[in-house]
């Protein structure tokens, strides 16, 4: 085994899943191969059905794959038990949905710290932890806010910070704006590129070009498998001028 | 709408009715079972007091029972004088026969001879009186035959409680005295109470041997608990070789019946028993089994109230929802309230139906206790009042529950319908708080139990009035088995009582087991979005399987321990000041049991719990979360 | 660059060639780091050749053009207003790329789908840098609102790869 920086935080290899029987057969997942490195953020685009969240329920253990393996830092993750699985969910990996799925009785800072009591954090370390977060989303004056209290785009933020709360090797966003307007989509925008910044591994399905812009590498999917990779890193700022005619 | 013809929007009511309950079919079945369970319960009450309500005087309508009966021989004066029996007199016999004669009196049969003796049937064994009828059919006092047929030579009839006490049937061989006999029919009478309460007519005693231990002889001479059969005079007479050693009875009708007892007071020389004082003693025993199931039906309907409205309030907050769903697509309110009503009632009418199918079978298990008792005309069928009630009742629920959200729904307008959900979960923010410091399982447990108090205080309510059942229960269980010993009552008669106490237990029990799935089941399905979330953020299923199961058990647990104080206590004391029965007498449950009544609760209910519980811990995480984006 | 825009920068007061450039690059920000100063003196040239504008010595009497002074004249000023009242847009030249994609399916010169995917790499790179851009810019410079209109437009031109994409994809599962 090589330098454990090599070993990439996320692999998948011919993962497969499928729903459905002969004719109603319908492959989600097909074959996909995806190796995230370390503080890499990866951008999954996509038409609508072509399998992006399912592929993201299997890359974080919410679903299991019919084929194929899942290793998360170098452990595969497709053939354990339940419990395992949730103690992985628990320490190494962070959601964030589409429709936010906050507990709608609790307070945003309670929904950040839920994550850390569930790891079995002590109540305070959790707290802590939690206004820190709602400080770096910028809603720490919001804090005993309910989530009915809350514009689309600070539910969206708290979670995030829910997601980062145990400081997840990873963070897997379904379509994190697909809920908001752009206002509020850059609002969460310039967030993910706070944590991009600070090294954070990030997978994001989106539709919105402009969330996948901020990452380094954007996969296109389509009918369940990868069809397009284009890395995005080393851009031109020089051609930026050809955009308004400045330059012939 | 108006474009519709009045049959093509009835259809349409009835499609989408019937779509939506197919749609949840789980808790269109569980809402179902409760209205059901409530309907069988009002049927078994109001077959009951159908049954039980009077007996004693349809018996006497049924049977032209008499007002008054003379007897020659004087009932002991106290039971437990030893002493030979008076033999009858040619005199007394005169007397006797005159009193038809008496002014107020407008009808008699007899005199009858009666003659004691000693009956023996499969190994069983007996005192009687033998009263000598005639084969016709009597003005006064006609038994009425509940199977088999009247009196011929050879044939003996038993008093229907005798029979049963005795477990004879018609056909069977018995013997009198020696002499064989075959039992040809079961009757009821009116001229006395029903065994073991039968008036001496031969100096005899009922119950326990006073100071003596069970199973003492009673002194010479002095009957003992008789039964009452019929012959025909011939064989009185065939029985006893001593015409002198025959009593007589005779009954009497009354120009004023209300006026009974002050005829037998005016006339001496002859032993009367006014048509009062038979009722008195005859249903006795009927009011305290009676109180029983009272006692028993109102912990019923009390549990199926809280039953009901878990599920029906759970509905009706995804109705309220709907109901906006369907305004938005066009849907006037009428049609939305036409749909909702729709459906209810299609649960109702079945829920009634079933309800009172199963109440009239069950019925025969309550009133054969009854029918023990009070001498009972037979098994007691569903009346057209009683179906109607039973009915309207559901339909009842039915219109409440349309009623609210229809209300509601129309009130918070399409758009407040549609927004969020319709029942947004509590927030209890110190329980929240508190949660924190606990364990997963706990945390989690707390805070499902959290988001819905009402439903806590139902879970409460509902487990301490069992538990407060069951109390009481024990309490009179323990009583009755103290009976023998301390006299009160026959061992006939703590059979009957336990028998009633047993199916009030198993009512009170199995709807109570019904209680703690529903509201489990409600539970999880409420919770089913917040468990998967949970899951997602890192709770294993079996710590939220653990917490769905502990958000019941711990209200089980406060429910039997209110179940037992103060509520067991109290609903003692209260069941004791409406009887005005002496509660001293009646020994507190030692504190083991009532430890172990609250420990059974509580595994119960886990028990119970468990597997919805389960199911609830393991959905599958996405496709809920998913689900929930819709 | 369009004479109207030059000649409209100058429309406030007399001004010297270098302040001209300045206030090109305020009003532009990091993408007026990508214009070409030859450009607009060249641009300054032709406008003074048709008479729209008039350019005055500087006091020292040099000859660099960045040291005169220039100044609208009633013709240039004409002209200006005339240019504020105009309603012509940029037109994106979306029938290009689409007849592209025609031809290359219809010729088999290239898939579609993949001329799709390569288009939409270069405008994702674009977006980038210009999203980029953006977010280093401070709040309310003049120079974010442009790079805005560029995030849009990008964002725009990308949905519609989207819907060739869609369009394409059918295509080819429906022949
Ligand atoms: N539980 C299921 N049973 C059957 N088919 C399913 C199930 N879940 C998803 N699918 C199918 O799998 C395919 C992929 O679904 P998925 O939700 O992953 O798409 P997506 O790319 O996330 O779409 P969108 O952009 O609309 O969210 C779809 O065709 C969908 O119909
Ligand atoms: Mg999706």
């Amino acid at each position: 085994m090589s330098d454990a920086a090599d070993i990439p935080v996320l692999r998948a290899r011919g993962l497969r899943k499928e729903y459905g029987k002969e004719e109603g057969l319908v492959r989600a997942v097909d074959e996909v191969d995806l190796d995230i490195g370390a503080g890499e953020t990866v951008a999954i685009m996509g038409p609508s059905g072509c399998g992006k969240s399912t592929l993201l329920h299997l890359l974080g253990g919410l679903d299991r794959p019919s084929g194929g393996q899942v290793r998360l830092n170098g452990r595969r993750i497709d053939d354990i038990g339940e419990k395992a699985l949730a103690q992985l969910r628990r320490t190494d990996i962070g959601f964030v949905f589409q429709a936010f799925h906050l507990m709608e009785e609790l307070t945003a800072v309670e929904n950040v710290e839920l994550p850390a009591l569930l790891a079995g954090r002590s109540p305070r370390a959790a707290r802590r932890r939690a206004e820190e977060l709602l400080e770096r989303v910028g809603l720490a004056g919001r804090a005993r806010f309910l989530p009915s209290a809350l514009s689309g785009g600070q539910r969206q933020r708290v979670a995030v910070a829910r997601a980062l709360s145990n400081e997840p090797s990873v963070v897997l966003a379904d379509e994190p704006t697909g809920n908001l307007d752009s206002a509020a989509t850059l609002d969460v925008l310039q967030l993910f590129e706070g944590l991009h910044g600070s090294g954070q591994t990030l997978v994001i399905v989106t539709h919105d070009a402009r969330i996948a812009a901020t990452a380094d590498r954007m996969i296109s999917m389509r009918d369940g498998a990868f069809v397009d990779e284009t890395w995005l890193t080393g851009g031109t700022t020089g051609r930026l001028g050809a955009l308004i005619g400045l330059e012939d | 709408m108006d474009r519709f013809p009045l049959a093509g929007r009835l259809l349409l009511v009835g499609r989408l009715a019937v779509r939506d309950l197919r749609r949840r079919r789980a808790e269109a079945a569980l809402l179902l079972l409760a209205i059901m369970t409530a309907t069988t319960t009002l049927t078994l009450g109001l077959v009951l007091r159908d049954a039980a309500g009077d007996p004693y005087r349809s018996t006497r309508a049924a049977t032209s029972g008499p007002d008054v009966v003379a007897s020659t021989v004087r009932v002991a004066e106290s039971a437990g004088v030893p002493g030979p029996g008076k033999p009858a007199r040619s005199t007394e016999l005169t007397e006797l026969a005159e009193l038809a004669g008496a002014p107020g009196v407008v009808g008699h049969s007899g005199p009858y001879p009666v003659t004691a003796a000693r009956l023996q049937a499969s190994g069983r064994t007996s005192d009687v009186q033998a009263v000598g009828r005639d084969a016709g059919p009597a003005s006064v006092d006609r038994p009425e035959v509940l199977r088999g047929g009247w009196v011929r030579d050879g044939g003996v009839v038993l008093e229907a409680a005798f029979a049963g006490a005795l477990d004879v049937r018609v056909g069977d061989p018995v013997t009198l005295d020696g002499r064989s006999f075959e039992v040809v029919g079961v009757a009821v009478t009116a001229a006395m109470p029903p065994y073991p309460k039968a008036s001496c007519i031969f100096p005899c005693m009922n119950g326990a041997v006073p100071g003596g231990e069970a199973g003492a002889e009673p002194p010479p001479g002095l009957l003992r608990n008789p039964g009452l059969v019929w012959l025909t005079r011939t064989d009185v007479r065939n029985l006893t070789p001593d015409p002198d050693s025959l009593a007589y009875v005779m009954n009497l009708k009354l120009a004023d019946p209300d006026g009974a007892q002050a005829f037998s007071d005016a006339n001496h020389g002859v032993a009367m028993q006014s048509w009062q004082s038979i009722l008195e003693d005859a249903t006795e025993l009927a009011g305290d089994s009676q109180i029983l199931l009272l006692i028993g039906a109102w912990l019923l309907g009390l549990l199926a109230t809280a039953s009901l409205s878990v599920l029906v309030g759970g509905r009706m907050a995804a109705q309220t929802r709907r109901v906006g769903l369907l305004k938005a697509v066009g849907g006037t309110p009428g049609l939305v309230a036409a749909v909702l009503l729709a459906e209810y009632v299609l649960v109702a009418v079945a829920a009634a139906a079933a309800g009172l199918a199963a109440g009239s079978l069950a019925a025969p298990l309550l009133t054969e206790s009854g029918a023990g008792l009070v001498g009972g005309t037979g098994t007691p069928s569903i009346t057209v009042p009683t179906a109607g009630l039973v009915t309207a009742v559901a339909l009842g629920v039915a219109v409440v529950a349309t009623a609210v959200p229809a209300v509601r729904a129309a009130r918070t307008g399409t758009v407040g319908a549609l927004a969020d959900s319709a029942r947004p979960p509590r927030r209890v923010g110190w329980l929240v708080a508190l949660s924190a410091r606990l364990p997963v399982p706990l945390l989690l447990a707390l805070r499902v139990a959290a988001r819905r108090p009402r439903r806590v205080v139902l879970g409460v309510a509902s487990i301490a009035i069992t538990v407060s059942g069951i109390y009481v229960l024990l309490v009179l269980n323990a009583f009755l088995a103290g009976q023998p010993l301390s006299g009160g009552y026959g061992d006939a008669q703590v059979e009957v009582l336990r028998r009633a106490l047993l199916v009030v237990t198993a009512t009170l029990l199995s709807l109570a087991a019904v209680n703690a799935v529903v509201i489990t089941w409600a539970t999880v399905l409420d919770n089913r979005h917040s468990s998967a979330l949970a899951r997602a953020l890192g709770a294993t299923p079996r710590e939220v399987s653990t917490a769905l199961a502990i958000a019941q058990v711990l209200p089980a647990l406060a429910g039997a321990v209110l179940g037992v104080f103060p509520g067991g206590y109290a609903l003692f004391a209260a069941v004791n000041a409406t009887t005005g029965g002496d509660g001293g007498r009646a020994p507190l449950p030692p504190l083991w049991q009532l430890l172990a009544v609250v420990l059974t609760t509580v595994l119960a209910v886990a028990a119970l719990t468990a597997v919805p519980a389960r199911l609830g811990g393991r959905r599958p995480v996405a496709e809920t979360l998913r689900a929930g984006l819709t | 660059m369009q004479q109207e825009v030059v000649l409209a920068m100058l429309a406030k007061e007399p001004t010297h060639g270098y302040q001209l450039r300045t206030r090109l690059r305020d009003a532009l920000g990091p993408l007026g780091d990508a214009m070409n100063a030859g450009h607009v003196y060249v641009t300054l040239t032709r406008l003074e050749k048709a008479g729209l504008i008039a350019v005055e010595r500087s006091a020292d009497g040099t000859e660099r053009s960045d040291r005169k002074v220039y100044t609208l004249t009633p013709d240039g000023q004409q002209r200006v207003a005339e240019w504020i009242a105009e309603v012509s847009w940029p037109k994106p030249d979306l029938a290009e790329f689409h007849l592209k994609l025609i031809a290359a399916a219809a010729a088999g010169l290239a898939d579609p789908l993949t001329i799709v995917d390569t288009q939409r790499r270069e405008l994702l790179h674009r977006l980038r840098d210009a999203q980029r851009t953006a977010m280093a810019e401070p709040d309310h410079s003049d120079a974010a609102l442009l790079l805005e209109g560029i995030v849009l437009r990008l964002q725009a031109d990308l949905r519609w790869l989207e819907a060739c994409e869609k369009n394409w994809t059918h295509r080819r599962s429906g022949s």
